[in-house]
């Protein structure tokens, strides 16, 4: 795309809208009590899914950040907050039009929010050339937003996951469990491969073996030829089908008799995704996920976040939940921090990069690139009275955006992982260095 | 063995497919509609199938009840949109493509976005041993139900009036009118069939595909695929197409993984650069 940069207003003009702006806020700040209050209000622009596909996670999120912010009387330093909340329908150019329109004519001071990657990574680069603060607190997980290199954004904070966490996790546990020899089943995009070559990085490095990698077209219907396929010598299968597929998969993986033989690793828990539990029933039982998050989690902070949110919403959270409120509190401690001053950019990010705190997600603090370090939890769908759950059976605390590498070991491997297609039961090219 | 498995795999799927392709392919063949919501019809009726197993628990009243509500849809749709371009080809597909949308969003509002699986009818759930392999019943079941249905409509247009009103109507709809048939009730008739044939495989295929948002698109296209293979209009193609674009999208699967996005279409072009008008279609 041209850069039109020097197609913008001249800085007079911006001043003189900003004026006017203040001006129109100016009778709402009366209204209120407080004297300090006629600051003018802190605007967070917040581009989720409201309709499509993924509406429900987007919902999620912005439940959580509208939980936080209830709980501090929506006002940070004596700035009132105010959400303005666009809908990007799961499209990225539908996400960038609606960033230019709350950055340009809404005048908003950052952007959060953030579930598709392609949107996500579509509006990095315009934040990233206006200087607009942007925090991603739901699903958005593109790996390269933190990590130095061309999509870098050094205005972009991530309260959510990254990819390939998850995947790193799912790889530990299952060399712990003893299993060396796994057979891969991974949708055909390009957050598919991703996803298994974090997954085949980490199991290589740690001394395991991808004997079969197999990858379905997401549009796939009838999961029976790979099921059917699959490499019997393998100690365990892990996958990775977003949207419907992990949920047919699940249950051809049952009815062909072969999941009572396979542990079966469902990284990001896609499949056993909490709405899909009730119609997968027994079929679920049993199957192993990694995620940062399962509302099963035993700790005070989540126990009072579960409660809340289910009080509010009638639905238990998905992880969009918790990091939506994470993200909100990231926000608020940072303007907290920089006198309320969110208009400074530069101060208002390095605030939110040293951010502490606990979460129901478990304890969050920020890494210098702007990727949060959090637990990683290894989960079991069980049955619990009527209902079928995911209850945490292990977890890696602390676990940083390259865990369990340095970021000087992460970059010295040759390939991306996108690269890594069709060869992941190679582990001489996983490993192979620069 | 394991030979032995991945057929019946092609197999069921291919008599699923041949479900969906048949109602396309009579539609086509009487009214020269090329209907770009049977898709849809199949998304509603795995849908309010699914609606009508939760809320009753009989998986049979569901495959007859929602394909029932599915033909009701399509005489309506035929009846007071379709008709007003009668042999317009162009307005009645733009036509057609502008329900397909209409439908999704109206699926997507009532049911949401979470994909849905039909579970099985009980009698129906369990899996057989197979040479040692366990094997799904229900597919077997799907194998049958899918030569009944074949044998059915078979019987429907070689042995009765109204089959015998239909070949009229397919090889000159103005003759078979000046002969005294009903042609436009016979339209309204074999397009409601068509719509509930598709709601049936939406219902029958609940428990294997399910419905979620885009699968009337991904229907839509397998529909398309199988009557182009097996040739517009004829039922024969729709069951012969259906089993073979099955099978060679089972085996194309395991044999030559890397190209599973094209297993159902190479052989498409294949077939067609021999026989631009399909297996048993006519130019």
């Amino acid at each position: 795309m041209a850069n039109l940069a020097w197609l913008k207003p001249a800085r007079n003009k911006r001043g003189a809208t900003t004026l006017i702006a203040a001006a129109l806020a100016a009778p709402l700040a009366l209204a209120a009590a407080d004297a300090r209050a006629q600051q003018p209000p802190i605007k967070i622009g917040v581009i989720v899914p409201t309709s499509g596909t993924f509406t429900a996670n987007g919902e999620d999120a912005l439940a959580g950040m509208r939980m936080y912010f209830d709980e501090i009387g929506n006002e940070i330093a004596g700035r009132k907050i105010q959400l303005i909340v666009e809908d990007d329908q799961g499209k990225p150019d539908v996400g960038l039009t609606k960033a230019r329109k709350l950055v340009e004519s809404d005048k908003v001071q950052m952007l959060a929010g953030f579930v598709s990657s392609a949107v996500t990574l579509a509006v990095s680069e315009y934040a990233r050339d206006k200087k607009i603060p942007m925090i991603i607190n739901a699903d958005g997980g593109a790996n390269e937003l933190t990590i130095p290199g061309p999509l870098f954004n050094p205005t972009l904070v991530r309260f959510s996951q990254n990819g390939r966490t998850p995947s790193a996790a799912a790889a530990a546990f299952i060399y712990k469990q003893g299993w060396r020899k796994v057979a891969t089943i991974t949708s055909d995009f390009a957050g598919g491969f991703d996803t298994i070559g974090g997954f085949a990085q980490a199991f290589c490095k740690l001394g395991g073996t991808i004997t079969q990698e197999q990858y379905p077209p997401l549009t796939t219907n009838d999961y029976g030829p790979y099921i059917t396929n699959l490499d019997r010598s393998a100690e365990a299968v892990v996958t990775f089908l977003p949207g419907a597929g992990g949920l047919r998969f699940v249950k051809q993986f049952v009815e062909l008799g072969l999941k009572d033989k396979y542990p079966m690793m469902d990284i990001f828990g896609q499949a056993v995704y909490e709405p899909n539990l009730p119609q997968l029933g027994d079929a679920a039982l049993g199957i192993y996920s990694t995620l940062h998050y399962t509302p099963m989690i035993k700790t005070p902070e989540n126990e009072r976040f579960v409660k809340a949110y289910v009080e509010r919403n009638k639905r238990l959270p998905s992880d969009n939940g918790p990091d939506g409120w994470a993200g909100a509190k990231g926000i608020a401690e940072a303007a907290k921090a920089v006198g309320g001053k969110v208009e400074d950019t530069e101060k208002f990010i390095a605030a939110m990069k040293g951010v502490k705190f606990a979460s129901a997600k478990g304890d969050l603090s920020v890494d210098k690139y702007g990727q949060v370090i959090q637990a990683m939890y290894v989960r079991r769908t069980e049955k619990a009275g009527n209902d079928y759950v995911n209850v945490p059976i292990a977890s890696y605390e602390n676990v940083d955006q390259f865990w369990p590498f340095s970021l000087e070991e992460f970059e010295s491997y040759k390939y991306r992982y996108a690269e890594l297609k069709g060869s992941t039961t190679n582990c001489a090219k996983v490993l192979e260095k620069k | 063995m394991i030979w032995v498995i991945h057929t019946l795999n092609g197999v069921s799927f291919g008599m699923l497919l041949f479900l969906l392709a048949a109602g396309l392919s009579l539609i086509y063949g009487l009214m020269k509609i090329l209907n770009l919501t049977h898709g849809s019809y199949y998304l509603i009726g795995a849908y309010a199938g699914s609606t009508i197993v939760a809320k009753t628990g009989s998986f049979a009243l569901a495959a007859v009840a929602a394909p029932l509500l599915v033909a009701g849809l399509g005489a309506i749709m035929e009846r007071f949109f379709l008709r007003r371009f009668h042999l317009d080809e162009l307005p009645q597909t733009l036509l057609t493509f502008g329900f397909l949308f209409i439908f999704a969003d109206l699926c997507l509002w009532i049911w949401g976005g979470d994909p849905v699986l039909l579970p099985k009818p009980v009698p129906l759930a369990s899996s057989i041993s197979i040479g040692g392999s366990s094997y799904p019943l229900y597919r077997l079941f799907l194998i049958a139900i899918g030569l009944v249905i074949a044998a059915a409509l078979w019987g429907l247009q070689e042995h009765t009036r109204i089959g015998a009103m239909l070949r009229a109507g397919v090889d000159d709809a103005e003759i078979a009118r000046a002969m005294g048939i009903d042609v436009s009730l016979l339209f309204t008739l074999v397009f409601s069939l068509g719509a509930f044939l598709a709601a049936l495989g939406g219902v029958l295929g609940g428990p294997i595909i399910g419905a979620s948002p885009g699968a009337d698109f991904e229907v839509m296209l397998l529909a398309f695929v199988v009557v182009i293979v097996g040739g517009l209009g004829s039922l024969r193609g729709a069951l012969v197409g259906g089993l073979l674009i099955g099978l060679l999208d089972n085996f194309g699967k395991v044999f030559f993984p890397e190209f599973a996005l094209f297993t159902i279409f190479v052989p498409m072009a294949i077939i067609l650069s021999f026989r631009p008008t399909g297996l048993f279609g006519r130019a």
